[in-house]
Parts: structure tokens; C-alpha cells; sequence
């Protein structure tokens, strides 16, 4: 349940909760500033369901980045209670997270975030690799997944030799590769000129729409907001909205 | 763990080239202590083999015995009789290959310039071309043909000191068995080259001559053994003792401890130079993969948020080191294995026989790698060079990977 919703068509009690791959209840963050403890998140309550495409919006050191390093099992909350895909991240040690990140969740950060001794395609495979996919499966699968996102023929290229807005694709299939729960997309135009951050939304907005994949994406980006059909407001480290849109 | 290790290993591989310089450099620092090690632990077993075959094969042999109070005093009061009975039996011992009977006194030998000390040596040609190279080493002239000869052999050096020559006849003066001061004129009939302290110290004559000439019948003042199989040295030891128990028995260890100490403590030496050179390749592999490391903090977090677990960044960095270790390895090996192949011939310390001399060693040194060797000490380096990349593996692996994402965001 989210109670801080401004329209009156609550997301969260709109859908049954085992439709919920995301939820938070009462989650607190905070951290601690020598001997000053800072709160980043005060009490979020929050669900997301399958199929969302969702923006988190909310001005700098709203707990944006915060919440979505929770939900994606990167940080432990301070206090509440976080469940991805039915498991309590509570309970996870830091080896089980890390498996539950490479098995439920894709990540997409603001900087593009690829690793730079590998090609495109090797990238994707990290990932299939760390699974123990099978040679064959992960050749195929990579580059199908770069053909998705339209890098056909930039198999073999090395990030260093793709562009910017060429590597945040090569991010998103990566994030995709693994069949997320969850693709938990922080920033992901931020460095991105107008006309290829334009390309990127599209891409996610048709890989939601074609593959069913949530995605949550926190963003000041106007244009990616306008194509969310569900965009959250986050003031303070408290959800001060949440509304579904029809895109 | 061969999944894993096929997942990670191309990864490490291109991650120590990512700086080139400073891999080369660490490469460089590697094979250089590797090769250090290799070429010390080559010529100090060569140095030990040199010490232990000049005790065996000019002088000392494998085993010597004397009658007791001999080492101390080493003149003719001090003989023992023939071998006869249970000693005779036990010299027969099938793992004694040759054994010669001596006679060493303390002798004067004078020449029309010159009088010189030496330890004089009544040998019988035939059994100590047996035990002793110095016959085969006769330069001028030749060695003793027989018991009866009456002639004396020179070292090199000695017939410099005494600037007399091959022909010219020299004066021995000793002390006889009966106390009275024996003097007998020798030709010298055979100048020998060993190394220069041999050179310096022993003249030889026929035994039957100086036994004729001291008047001390046909006792001995030593018998020299070669075992060839230092593993059957014990046991020998032990039956000739047990023949002849009122006798001196030692072995070559024990007559010649600093040659002993070299082959016993060669390993010992070895591995204190390989920690000196450990640390100093310790020193630039730490250095080196610390430097990888915090460079790449940010990589870390990422790998961690995309699902690697923190054993596996471990094991990353590990591989990265062992990679490095392991290339510096070969590098050094096969440059240490390079300049050994190339001194194959031997390497002529003549120029420094004083020193030589002085450190037990022969004027030739043959360094040789031994290949267990090799492996056992490229395997010690590579452990540890593992081993100390686990510091700054270990840092790694306790980045939290928010700090990436907060390093973005």
C-alpha cells in the first residue's frame, strides 16, 4: 500500500499482491554522517507489479537512487520490509543477494557502465556466464539480445568503440539478458543527448510492451516520465505520489 | 570451480593488460627475482658439488682412517699397522670401491735456494690413481710409477717456491720413527697442478721409500676410502668400525666440516635468498594489484551489483596475480635456464683460486638447474605471490557495490 498517493486509483491496491514483484513496507534508510544520522528514506511504503513501466521522480536527495538500491538488494534497509519476486531481502546474506541480483534483477545505471575489457557482446555474456549458461546458449542469447536493441553487427566491439548512446543499449540488454523480475533503471538518459535518449525510451517502453518486463526507472527526464504508465513521486525519502497514466 | 575459473580467466587476462607498463614491470620484477633465485641456488650447488668433489677426489676421499691422536699430531708417532684380519676383511666391503694406504709426515724440503714445509705423502702409485685425481694431474714429467720409486712429485706452486725444476734434485728432512732427524736426496720426477692450496701443501713419494726412509716398517698414517654412493656412507662407516674399533675412523664430512656445512646448509641458503627475493617481488605484486584494484573500485561495485558474488572478486584478483606470477616465472625460468645453458662448458674461477680455495671450491664451477628444483621453488613463489594478492583481493571483494551506484548517481 502506498498511503501517500495524490489520485484516488491507489497502484498498490489496485492489483492483488501476488501480482507485486516489488514490495516495500515502512522502509527506512539512514545513514550516518559522523555522529549525525541522515535519513534517506522515512517510512516508504510501495508495491510494484508485474508489467509496470514506472517512473521515480523526485528532486536530488529525494532517495531516489536509495530506493532503488533497496529494492535491487545493493544496500540493507535501516528498518521495514522489502520483498522482490516473494523473497524478504531481510533475510539474504550478502552472497545470497548478489545471487537473487544476477537471477530477478537488471540494472541499467546513469553512466553506462559496462565493463571496458569486454565486448559488447562479451558483456551480455558476463552475466549468462555467472549463470553457467552454456557456450552456445550464451553466444545465441547475447547476440539476439544486442539485435533487440538494434546493435546488430557491434558484437565484437569493445565499449571504448561504441557510443554513449550504444553502450546504454548494450546496458539494457544486458539488464535483460537474465530475464529480470525487474529492471531497475537509475538515471538511464541522464548522459545521453536528446536524440538518443529519445531512442532509449523508446527501446525500453517497446521491450516492456513486446516481453512484459517491469521496469522502474528513476529519472528527472520529462520525456521518459510522459511515457511511464505509472509515475511515483518521492519527496524527502517519503512517496509524495503515485499515479497510473495512460500513455 | 572449472566454470568459474573459465568464466573469470579470460577477464584476468585482459585485465593485466590493461597497463601494459606496469605489468611489464611487474613481469620484469618477477622473472628477475625468479631468475636470481635460480642462478644462486645453480652456482651454490655447484660450489657445494665443487667443495664436496675436491674433499672426495684430491685428498680427503670419503672416508679416512687414521691411529688415534693422528688429526691432532699428525707425525709418525701417531701409525697404524697394514690392514690385516677383520680391518682387511672390511675394506672389502662391496660398497667400497678403491681404498690407498699413506704416509704423511710433516716433512722439510730443500732445494739449492729455497726450503719449504710440506706435508710429504708416501702413496702407492697404482691404488691412489684410484681414489685421487692429483696422479692424472701431472703437468711435467710424470707421477710414481711404483712403491719403490725415488722420486718426488711437486705441486706446481711448490716448484715455483722452490725455483727448482723438473730433474733437479731436492732434500727431504723429517723426523724418523726413532726420533732422529731423516734426510734422503729426491729427484723430482713429476710437477701436478691441482688448486693452489693442494699445490702448496703436498709433495709425493713412493710409499715403500718413505717408510724405508722414517724406518717405520710398514705401518701407515692413513687410509684413504672412496664409497661412490654417499647413501652406503654410514654403513661402511659402521663395519669398519666395528673391525677395527682402537682406529680413527671419520668420514669426509667430518674431516672437512666447511664443505659439509656448504652441501648441508646449500638448501638452507637457497631458501633464505629466495624470502629476500620474495619480499622484493612481494613488494611489487602487492603494489601492483593494489594499484589494479583502486583503480577499478568502481568495476568491483559494478561486477557485485550485476550479480557477482564477493568470493568471486576475490578470485579474480587472485587469478590476475597468479597470471602475473606465473608469466614472471616463466620469463625468469626460461632466462635463468638460458644463461645456464650458456656456462654449460663450466665457469673458470681461476682467477680467484686464493678465494677459491678459501671457500672449499675447486677453479671450476659447473652450475646446473635442477628440475625439481625448479618446480619446487617456482611453485613456493607462485604460492605466495598468490597468497599476498589476496590482501588487495580481499579489498575488492569488501567494496559495497552501492558505492559504484552512489558513484554514478
Amino acid at each position: 500500500m502506498c498511503p501517500d498517493t495524490k489520485e484516488a486509483t491507489t497502484p498498490g491496491a489496485d492489483a492483488p499482491e501476488n501480482d507485486s514483484i516489488v514490495v516495500c513496507r515502512n522502509l527506512e534508510k539512514h545513514y550516518r554522517q559522523g555522529a549525525i544520522q541522515v535519513p534517506a528514506l522515512r517510512g516508504v511504503d510501495l508495491e510494484i507489479h508485474r508489467g509496470d513501466f514506472a517512473t521515480l521522480a523526485g528532486p536530488s536527495g529525494s532517495g531516489k537512487t536509495t530506493l532503488l538500491n533497496m529494492i535491487g538488494g545493493l544496500d540493507y534497509p535501516s528498518a521495514g520490509e522489502i520483498i522482490v519476486d516473494g523473497q524478504d531481502l531481510r533475510a539474504l546474506t550478502k552472497s545470497d543477494l548478489a545471487e537473487m541480483r544476477l537471477r530477478k534483477i537488471g540494472f541499467v545505471f546513469q553512466a553506462y557502465n559496462l565493463i571496458p575489457v569486454l565486448t559488447a557482446a562479451e558483456n551480455i555474456e558476463f552475466i549468462l556466464r555467472l549463470q553457467g549458461v552454456g557456450s552456445r546458449e550464451r553466444h545465441e542469447r547475447a547476440r539476439a539480445a544486442l539485435a533487440d536493441v538494434g546493435l546488430e553487427g557491434l558484437e565484437d566491439r569493445r565499449p571504448s568503440h561504441l557510443s554513449g548512446g550504444q553502450q546504454q543499449r548494450v546496458a539494457v540488454a544486458r539488464a535483460l539478458i537474465n530475464r529480470p523480475a525487474i529492471v531497475l533503471a537509475d538515471e538511464p538518459t541522464a548522459n545521453l543527448d536528446t536524440q538518443t535518449a529519445g531512442g532509449l525510451i523508446d527501446l525500453m517502453a517497446d521491450l516492456n510492451a513486446r516481453h512484459g518486463t517491469t521496469f522502474l526507472m528513476g529519472t528527472h527526464d520529462a520525456r521518459v516520465i510522459a511515457r511511464s504508465r505509472r509515475h511515483i513521486e518521492l519527496t524527502d525519502g517519503r512517496i509524495s505520489g503515485d499515479e497510473l497514466r495512460n500513455t | 570451480m572449472i566454470e568459474t575459473l573459465r568464466t573469470l580467466a579470460p577477464l584476468a587476462w585482459r585485465n593485466i593488460w590493461r597497463n601494459p607498463r606496469r605489468t611489464i614491470i611487474t613481469l620484469i620484477v618477477v622473472a628477475m627475482g625468479i631468475f636470481s633465485i635460480l642462478i644462486f641456488a645453480a652456482f651454490l650447488r655447484a660450489w657445494a658439488d665443487s667443495s664436496r668433489d675436491r674433499v672426495l677426489t684430491l685428498m680427503t676421499s670419503s672416508i679416512q682412517i687414521h691411529a688415534r691422536g693422528f688429526l691432532d699430531d699428525p707425525t709418525v708417532k701417531h701409525l697404524f699397522e697394514q690392514p690385516s684380519g677383520p680391518l682387511a676383511e672390511a675394506l672389502d666391503h662391496p660398497d667400497i670401491a678403491h681404498w690407498a694406504p699413506r704416509l704423511l709426515f710433516p716433512a722439510i724440503v730443500q732445494s739449492e735456494y729455497r726450503t719449504l714445509p710440506v706435508t710429504l705423502v708416501g702413496v702407492d702409485p697404482a691404488r691412489e690413481a684410484t681414489i685421487s685425481v692429483i696422479p692424472a694431474n701431472v703437468i711435467q714429467g710424470s707421477y710414481l710409477s711404483g712403491r719403490q720409486d725415488v722420486r718426488i712429485v711437486l705441486g706446481d706452486k711448490n716448484l715455483a717456491r722452490l725455483k727448482t725444476r723438473l730433474g733437479k734434485r731436492v732434500v727431504v728432512l723429517a723426523q724418523a720413527a726413532d726420533g732422529t732427524l731423516a734426510e734422503r736426496g729426491f729427484e723430482v720426477g713429476g710437477v701436478f697442478s691441482g688448486d693452489s692450496e693442494i699445490e702448496g701443501q703436498f709433495a709425493f713419494v713412493a710409499l715403500d721409500t718413505a717408510q724405508d726412509m722414517l724406518g717405520t716398517g710398514n705401518k701407515l698414517a692413513e687410509i684413504a676410502i672412496q664409497v661412490p654412493d654417499p647413501d652406503k656412507l654410514p654403513a661402511v662407516v659402521q663395519a669398519l668400525r666395528k673391525a677395527a674399533p682402537d682406529l680413527d675412523i671419520r668420514t669426509w664430512k667430518e674431516l672437512s666440516p666447511m664443505a659439509a656445512a656448504v652441501d648441508q646448509m646449500m638448501g638452507l641458503i637457497v631458501y633464505v635468498w629466495l624470502w629476500v627475493m620474495f619480499v622484493l617481488m612481494a613488494i611489487g605484486i602487492v603494489n601492483t594489484q593494489l594499484m589494479a584494484v583502486f583503480e577499478r573500485i568502481h568495476e568491483f561495485g559494478l561486477m557485485q551489483a550485476l550479480g557477482m558474488r564477493p568470493r568471486m572478486i576475490v578470485g579474480i584478483v587472485a587469478l590476475e596475480s597468479g597470471m602475473l606470477v606465473g608469466l614472471g616465472i616463466l620469463i625468469g625460468m626460461g632466462a635463468a635456464a638460458f644463461l645456464i645453458s650458456a656456462l654449460s662448458g663450466g665457469v673458470d674461477i681461476s682467477g680467484f683460486a686464493e678465494g677459491a680455495a678459501m671457500i672449499g671450491a675447486g677453479t671450476m664451477l659447473y652450475p646446473e638447474l635442477d628440475p625439481p628444483q625448479i618446480i619446487q621453488l617456482s611453485i613456493v613463489v607462485w604460492v605466495l605471490g598468490v597468497l599476498v594478492a589476496l590482501w588487495p583481493a580481499r579489498k575488492a571483494a569488501k567494496i559495497s557495490p552501492v558505492e559504484a551506484m552512489t558513484h554514478v548517481s
